[in-house]
């Protein structure tokens, strides 16, 4: 897993903001270095189709790791994805990719865009079409040769790139379209369900890919549905909901926050009665059953995970208690996002 | 979120290593250098269509017509000057027999050119109202325009190419071929008298076939932004170029309206500025009545910022929403 330290940046003051703040340097002392400018920033971003409005002040900052991007059907995160493109233009706010304007054309040369279309030219084969995008990245016909077989080889298509994009399967489709959003080795990588069709094998090695390209530097900002998927790729999410980022860090930072919803504890114990009866008497423990199922143990709900874990911690010391296993039952992104969206949290 | 990537300024970039590219020390080119590229794949994708070789096979024919054609005056004038040919049994005087082909003025003449851009012109406009979909359309229609706007080029970029490639298919059809007549009658006749004096008429192709170029690359690139199909597009075509023909010489040469009125012909004022170009003089066109060639001038100029007003349009709202 690519480290996802997370500080929430979500609706954070803007650099310029903090910029003003600074005191004045001094004529004589040397200028401090100046900080990059973050790889993708979002400033109180606001997009109306017409009278719906799809895109609600969001404010978003990424510099590296992986970014699953999750949220319900018409949420806003195709939206976002365009926009971090230069595809959309803001309606209100800004988008930036390292200080320059998403939609000046010299901010593309940082990013690959992977979209969820897949409407190519038929005619074409998978090599002639990313050979093309090749060259309109810039790069001279050489170049352009050997990028378009490195890309292809990397995404397993090299043997099967000559046949016509009309006959590629979905899964085939979508590794050209990753392909030629690798061509140009951008620093932010753009992935609009990207794993959509794949088949499982194909699906760990792109996993594997993500990954790779993330502990290396890369930033990724993945649109999936597919949860399961994104977990194994990353913890870190940014969940929207109605056009508003409703959420964005690792999932058990954002399950912290959620302290209307208590945490689910499955805690198992040879002697689950005494053990409830102990936890009961923590203040952080809302309510207490025995578990279901072969193995003996005790589902706790508890607010303040944090605290109720160093309780529970002093408690099990004291008291010499055997605990086999403690899992949390709804920290997962389904449950997480059950609770912040409404309903199941399908996606 | 600020999970900091490492200093890539003091590391090689390792993501070359991953996915094994070569080290490349290069600088890419910029987006002009992207719209050749543009141009030429959508070139490649238009001459996949059959339909295309059979125009340019036609295109072909009318070609090979006036290079024969012009061969065979020179040969009748040098050879057969003062003899009549029997045709059908009945004696025809030479002058009667080349009475239809003087009419195309085969003689490399400033006419030549003109007449034969203008007939190689009816199969060039066929050709892009059926190539607009292939060009442009499809790309709008079926939504593969984020493929190249995620690339790093502007919008602009985007049209250029297209009109680039629009560029390429007219110099294959109209442009070549005038030159490679030029080329025909200066061998025909006195060669190093004809290129030196006759110089300025291979300047007047390039100019005609640019004012084309200017003028059609627009129409096509901005009616394929707003119809996207080929049948609207053809109907469309047909509109701007066939109907306004038949009114003007209608209302001109039936009716006896003033000559302004052909200027709602749009092929007439490109013939016109064509003709400019290589330095007609006005009282030869045919047919005779023509309006001033400032007008026709001014018509196309209109167009043509029409079409650029409409691009800029919607080249600032170019949003790809699906």
């Amino acid at each position: 897993m690519p480290p996802a330290d997370t500080s929430l940046a979500a609706n954070a003051p803007s650099g310029a903001e903090g910029a003003r703040r600074a005191p004045l340097p001094s004529p004589t002392a040397a200028p401090p270095p100046t900080p990059d400018p973050p790889l993708l920033l979002f400033e109180q971003v606001s997009k109306w189709y017409g009278t719906v409005l799809a895109l609600n002040q969001v404010t978003l900052e990424l510099t590296g790791g992986i970014t699953g991007l999750v949220g319900a059907n018409g949420a806003g995160k195709s939206t976002l994805l365009r926009m971090a493109n230069g595809q959309l233009k803001p309606t209100l706010g800004r988008v930036t990719i390292r200080g320059l304007d998403a939609w000046d054309w010299r901010a593309r040369r940082r990013v690959g865009y992977c979209p969820d279309l897949d409407a190519f030219y038929e005619d074409l084969s998978g090599r002639q079409f990313v050979w093309t995008l090749a060259r309109l990245c810039g790069y001279t016909r050489a170049e352009a040769t050997e990028r378009t077989e490195r890309v292809l080889e990397r995404v397993g298509m090299r043997e099967r790139a000559n046949r016509t994009l009309r006959g590629y399967s979905k899964g085939m489709r979508q590794r050209i379209k990753l392909a030629q959003a690798l061509l140009h080795d951008p620093e932010l990588l753009i992935l609009d369900e990207p794993l959509s069709g794949i088949d499982p094998i194909g699906r760990q090695e792109l996993l594997e890919l993500f990954q790779q390209l993330a502990s290396q530097g890369k930033c990724l900002l993945i649109s999936s549905h597919e949860l399961e998927a994104l977990e194994k790729l990353t913890n870190h999410v940014a969940i929207m909901a109605r056009g508003r980022i409703a959420a964005v860090g690792t999932l058990r930072q954002i399950r912290d926050l959620l302290e209307d919803y208590p945490l689910s504890v499955r805690i198992d114990v040879d002697q689950p009665r005494e053990l409830a009866r102990a936890v009961l008497a923590l203040a952080e423990v809302q309510a207490v059953s025995l578990a279901s199922g072969d193995t003996p143990g005790l589902v706790v709900q508890a607010r303040h995970p944090k605290r109720f874990f160093q309780a529970f911690g002093r408690l099990v010391v004291e008291q010499h208690v055997e605990v086999h296993r403690v899992e949390p039952l709804d920290e997962s992104a389904h449950a997480i996002l059950g609770y912040l969206l409404g309903g199941s949290g399908r996606t | 979120m600020t999970n900091q990537p490492p200093n890539t300024d003091t590391m090689p970039a390792q993501t070359d290593t991953l996915l094994r590219y070569r080290p490349w020390r290069g600088t890419p080119h910029g987006p002009l250098f992207a719209t050749l590229a543009m141009a030429r794949v959508s070139l490649r994708l238009l001459l996949r269509r059959r339909l295309m070789w059979g125009l340019f096979a036609l295109g072909l024919l009318v070609f090979f017509f006036f290079f024969y054609a012009q061969y065979l005056m020179v040969w009748i004038e040098t050879q057969l000057r003062t003899e009549t040919v029997r045709f059908a049994g009945v004696p025809v005087t030479i002058d009667n027999l080349t009475r239809f082909l003087k009419r195309l003025a085969l003689d490399g003449s400033v006419h030549t050119f003109g007449n034969f851009i203008w007939f190689q012109g009816y199969v060039l406009v066929i050709a892009l109202a059926l190539a607009g979909s292939v060009l442009v359309g499809n790309d709008f229609y079926y939504g593969s325009l984020p493929f190249y706007l995620a690339k790093p080029i502007g919008r602009w970029h985007y049209i250029l190419g297209k009109c680039l490639a629009i560029g390429g298919l007219m110099t294959l059809l109209v442009t070549f071929p005038a030159i490679l007549l030029w080329i025909e009658a200066g061998l025909l006749y006195d060669w190093k008298s004809y290129y030196f004096d006759n110089f300025d008429l291979l300047v007047g192709i390039v100019g005609y076939s640019l004012v084309l170029l200017v003028t059609l690359s627009l129409l096509v690139v901005a009616t394929a932004v707003w119809l996207r199909r080929t049948v609207p597009l053809v109907l469309v075509w047909m509109g701007v170029f066939v109907y306004p023909q038949l009114l003007s010489t209608l209302l001109v040469d039936g009716l006896n309206f003033p000559d302004e009125w052909r200027l709602i012909d749009l092929w007439n004022n490109l013939y016109l500025c064509g003709l400019w170009c290589l330095q007609a003089d006005p009282a030869t066109i045919r047919p005779p009545g023509q309006p001033e060639f400032w007008q026709a001038g001014l018509v196309v100029a209109g167009v043509c910022a029409a079409s650029l007003l409409y691009l800029r349009r919607r080249v600032q709202a170019v949003e790809i929403v699906t």
